[in-house]
């Protein structure tokens, strides 16, 4: 029996809640789960493709620890679970009315097509959803 | 008898080495077996977990000096 799927709703800019989000995700994708991803507010930020490595999350002192112990990099696990599992990417449309962005703003070889948030819900009615 | 190769995570955090071990599962033959060395404690219980999960075979799994052993077999 195929597992149910995880909705991930992103809102939080802040290290450890993305940090979090990337390891469910990997690792839900890899576990034959399939995941979708929905990437909104604050959390867009964090997928800006030219932003720079320091500035990429906001965090206090577990974000400077997993800095300091070189702890896998969020975005990198996103990565990692579309390119090893069942795994989908969004950009909230939103989100990318509101900042004025387009798809080529954002980080390279993850994002799937934007979805407004009617679509996502829709879609989540078969899984659970967390908001991050 | 299958090959075996050694994935050496230490000093990975989680979920780093079960990455690194199903990255290189994909690039093996079914059959073939797979060594995790990793310094994460949970790598120990959360390799085992995802193996069963998602139906590998478990080989061996041994605490060594600061790290852990674990073979995982591919068996699709």
């Amino acid at each position: 029996m195929s597992s149910p799927p995880l909705f991930l709703v992103l809102c939080s800019g802040e290290h450890e809640k993305l940090q979090m989000a990337g390891m469910m995700a990997s690792v839900a994708a890899v576990s034959e789960r399939p995941v979708q991803v929905f990437v909104s507010m604050n959390a867009i930020y964090a997928f800006r493709r030219d932003a720079a490595a320091d500035d990429r999350y906001k965090g206090g002192a577990f974000s400077d620890l997993m800095k300091e112990k070189n702890a896998p990099d969020a975005v990198e696990l996103f990565h990692q679970g579309k390119m090893l599992g069942d795994m989908k990417m969004h950009p909230c449309s939103m989100a990318l009315d509101i900042t004025e962005w387009s798809e080529d703003d954002l980080v390279e070889d993850l994002f799937d097509e934007p979805l407004g948030l009617t679509k996502f819900l829709a879609d989540a009615e078969e899984g659970q959803i967390v908001v991050l | 008898m299958g090959e075996r190769k050694t994935v050496d995570a230490r000093g990975a955090y989680c979920p780093g080495p079960l990455m690194e071990l199903i990255a290189t599962l994909k690039l093996v033959d079914i059959g073939d077996e797979i060594e995790v060395l990793s310094s994460d404690k949970g790598s120990a219980a959360d390799i085992p977990a995802w193996v069963e999960k998602v139906k590998h075979e478990l080989v061996s799994i041994d605490e060594l000096d600061k790290h852990w052993s674990i073979v995982v077999r591919k068996a699709k």
